[in-house]
């Protein structure tokens, strides 16, 4: 992109006004866009020059005007910038790529590379390239990188820690050395709160302003999401519920490595207590579930207690942080048929009944998510005001197309 | 107003208690009075309200009609878009009872009112034990359970006004790894359920915890058991706590979190409980944090008032 001209900060508003009705109602003419952002006919004209000329802004033929008259139509330039989305989970990873607009470009996934550390990391960067290339984009044009990652992000030193299941990352620079790889800044942020702002975004809690997701699948958490805020805590540590409480004596040693509840109702939470019950030996908890759905009695009563303690767990939530949303997700926590208990669990077990949600977006709410940050800080690097330290609105879901 | 100085008047209603104060427009108490609560109900409460202004402003010779902000703090629930208060047991009909517009025709001045425990984690905040916090909660423990919340260095109410309102926390009681039933805290720590263990645990006559208080210091085992039990549950609401919300300090207050025998075998409960350390304190401004919170947060409304 070529270099911008120094503006004032009155032409810097301007430019950021005209960007933010383009982001929402392209594809759009000179004369509407005026009316739009209250701007003169001649400014709009000089921002919309300036905005072509640095390619940011392309015309996209002519409106049928209806007394015969015709204007042009403009849209956002792919051109001007490209986005990346990571979500690195314990068996998947997936990339997704999408335009300064919020359009998603593409989308792919393969197997975590178990070996972990350096190998993740490489894996990462080829598959953005392929993606970049398969898109014929330059991986150069990518100018914003958000990764979901699982554990704590630690605010203060950048570190991704209590991470257990990917192996070799906590000793890594990961920011550091992803950001060499793929030429451009990496952000980290947790996955859960990822796979929330994922949801808010393109997913079933669009427009609600304190949201809850509780996420069950191989581990447990929770993502908050307070008065148009992420939460986060004093040390990135917020929503860490698996060592809520519940489930077990919190000082038993298995409960003070893992925490009571992600011991009791994590994957292998799960098909301990299915082997422990007496139950047949199975390779997941998926299989659990299974078997419960195909008559299992044991196995329903894992999925039973399962779903009892997750209740309980939401009853807290709900107790404490009164969200007008409680969003359930992660492979375990989606299922209809295991939110449907919660939801009936929860009517006992909360004085307070909240609305209740599945995820929409099931596993795809991370990379979604980390999209969504990483197209925020993109358009705040081109179209922020220092003075003006608001973030612009995400154009609604209704610009997504995926080509894959 | 022709450069006469304004005030502000603040209120701490609870169940037995009311404190009420005029204080100066940073917030700054200059007068104060505390009452126990008129007996019969909600019309009664807010008559009471209006007269404790009266006296205070005679005692220092202003016109009442000099307070230009008032904030009353309310041991409920307030829904904030309808301003409607609720979870209100200790009040007779103060639920259905308008005190915003019964407070605005009296004082003809601007009214707000807010949860009494978020009003002492303010009090905490402003000019307390969390002055440098920016995740902090003030867990008040008396004849019930509340929880007042900072996030990011603001208030948290949640979205219909309840959040904090830990009185139906589920808790579980670890010794029965996956018990039957949720169980609840304020059934679990409210001064009711203290005095019924120790009745239960075959304790002699106590009526009230201030009696459990004292039986302690006379040697009663039985009292000595019971306030562990009664530790061990807070402790397991302060992990819960933790592990949701990431907190720096939790802040101990209501006339029970603040008893040193209560607060000191909860930090010794807490050992090992939790993953990473929990700090907790007892509450600096004692019985008053509620009412200084409330004059501290009447003080900066009368000030963006006059700004405008």
């Amino acid at each position: 992109m070529p270099p911008q001209p120094i503006t004032s900060v009155t032409r810097q508003l301007s430019r950021r006004s005209v960007f933010e009705a383009l982001l929402h109602r392209s594809p759009i003419s000179r004369a509407d866009l005026a009316k739009v952002t209250s701007l003169s006919k001649q400014t709009m004209s000089e921002v919309i020059d300036a905005l072509e000329q640095q390619g940011l802004v392309r015309s996209v033929g002519r409106s049928s005007g209806n007394v015969g008259r015709t204007a042009v139509l403009y849209e956002l330039s792919p051109e001007g910038g490209h986005v990346l989305g990571v979500d690195l989970g314990a068996r998947r990873l997936t990339v997704a790529l999408a335009d300064i607009a919020g359009r998603v470009l593409a989308e792919t996934d393969e197997p975590t590379d178990s070996r972990g550390g350096a190998w993740t990391l490489d894996q990462i960067a080829r598959l953005a390239d392929r993606l970049a290339r398969d898109n014929h984009t330059h991986p150069s044009r990518i100018r914003s990188i958000v990764m979901a990652t699982p554990g704590v992000v630690n605010p203060k030193s950048g570190a991704i820690e209590m991470a257990p299941n990917i192996s070799g990352l906590e000793h890594l620079n990961v920011v550091a050395l992803l950001g060499e790889k793929l030429g451009s800044p990496v952000v980290l942020e947790n996955d859960i709160n990822l796979a929330l702002l994922g949801e808010l975004w393109h997913g079933c809690a669009q427009n609600v302003n304190n949201v809850a997701f509780l996420a069950l699948g191989s581990g447990v958490g929770l993502g908050l999401y307070i008065n148009g805020r992420l939460v986060r805590g004093e040390n990135g540590a917020a929503g860490e519920i698996g060592y809520l409480p519940i489930g077990g004596d919190p000082l038993q040693p298995e409960c003070r490595m893992q925490g009571c509840l992600e011991y009791q109702v994590g994957a292998t939470g799960v098909v301990r207590r299915y082997r422990e019950a007496g139950g047949a030996e199975v390779e997941s908890e998926r299989q659990v579930f299974e078997r419960a759905q195909a008559g299992d009695a044991m196995a329903a009563d894992v999925v039973e207690e399962t779903a009892r303690l997750t209740a309980l767990a939401a009853a807290t939530v709900i107790a404490t942080v009164d969200p007008q949303l409680l969003v359930l997700g992660g492979s375990v926590g989606a299922r209809p048929d295991f939110a449907d208990k919660v939801a009936r669990l929860l009517l006992q077990l909360s004085a307070r009944p909240v609305e209740i949600r599945t995820s929409t977006l099931g596993r795809r709410a991370g990379v979604v998510g980390a999209l969504s940050v990483a197209l925020r800080r993109l358009h705040d690097e081109v179209f922020g005001v220092a003075e003006f330290a608001t973030t612009l609105p995400l154009p609604p879901p209704a610009q997504r197309s995926v080509h894959q | 107003m022709t450069g006469e100085r304004a005030y502000c008047f603040a209120a701490d209603l609870g169940g037995t208690k009311l404190a009420a104060a005029i204080a100066d427009a940073r917030g700054s108490i200059v007068a104060e009075l505390t009452e126990p609560t008129d007996p019969r109900g909600a019309a009664s409460v807010a008559e009471q309200i209006a007269a404790g202004a009266e006296k205070l402003a005679k005692s220092i010779g202003i016109q009442v009609s000099r307070t230009r902000h008032v904030m009353v703090g309310i041991p409920g629930a307030i829904d904030p878009h309808s301003g409607r208060v609720s979870q209100i047991p200790n009040i007779a009909g103060l639920e259905d009872f308008d005190v915003l517009g019964f407070l605005r025709e009296r004082f003809g001045a601007e009214v707000a009112i807010e949860n009494d425990v978020n009003l002492a984690m303010l009090g905490e905040h402003a000019l307390g034990c969390a002055t440098r916090c920016r995740n902090a909660a003030f867990l008040s423990l008396g004849t019930g359970a509340g929880l007042g919340l900072l996030i990011d260095g603001k208030l948290y109410r949640g979205a219909r006004g309840s959040a904090g309102e830990i009185a139906d926390l589920p808790l579980c009681d670890p010794n029965a790894p996956i018990p039957a039933a949720g169980g609840t805290f304020e059934l679990e720590v409210g001064s009711f359920a203290i005095v019924n263990r120790y009745r239960r645990q075959g304790g002699t006559a106590a009526a009230t915890v201030r009696d459990i208080f004292r039986l302690l210091e006379q040697g009663d085992e039985v009292a000595a058991s019971v306030l562990d039990t009664t530790a061990h549950y807070v402790a397991l609401a302060v992990a819960t706590l933790q592990s949701l919300l990431d907190l720096e300090l939790i802040v101990f207050g209501g006339s029970i979190g603040v008893r040193p025998e209560l607060y000191e075998r909860v930090q010794r409960a807490l050992i090992g409980l939790f993953s990473r350390p929990i700090t907790i304190a007892p509450s600096q401004l004692g019985d008053r944090a509620g009412l200084i919170g409330a004059a501290w947060a009447a003080g900066q409304a009368l000030r963006q008032q006059s700004a405008l």
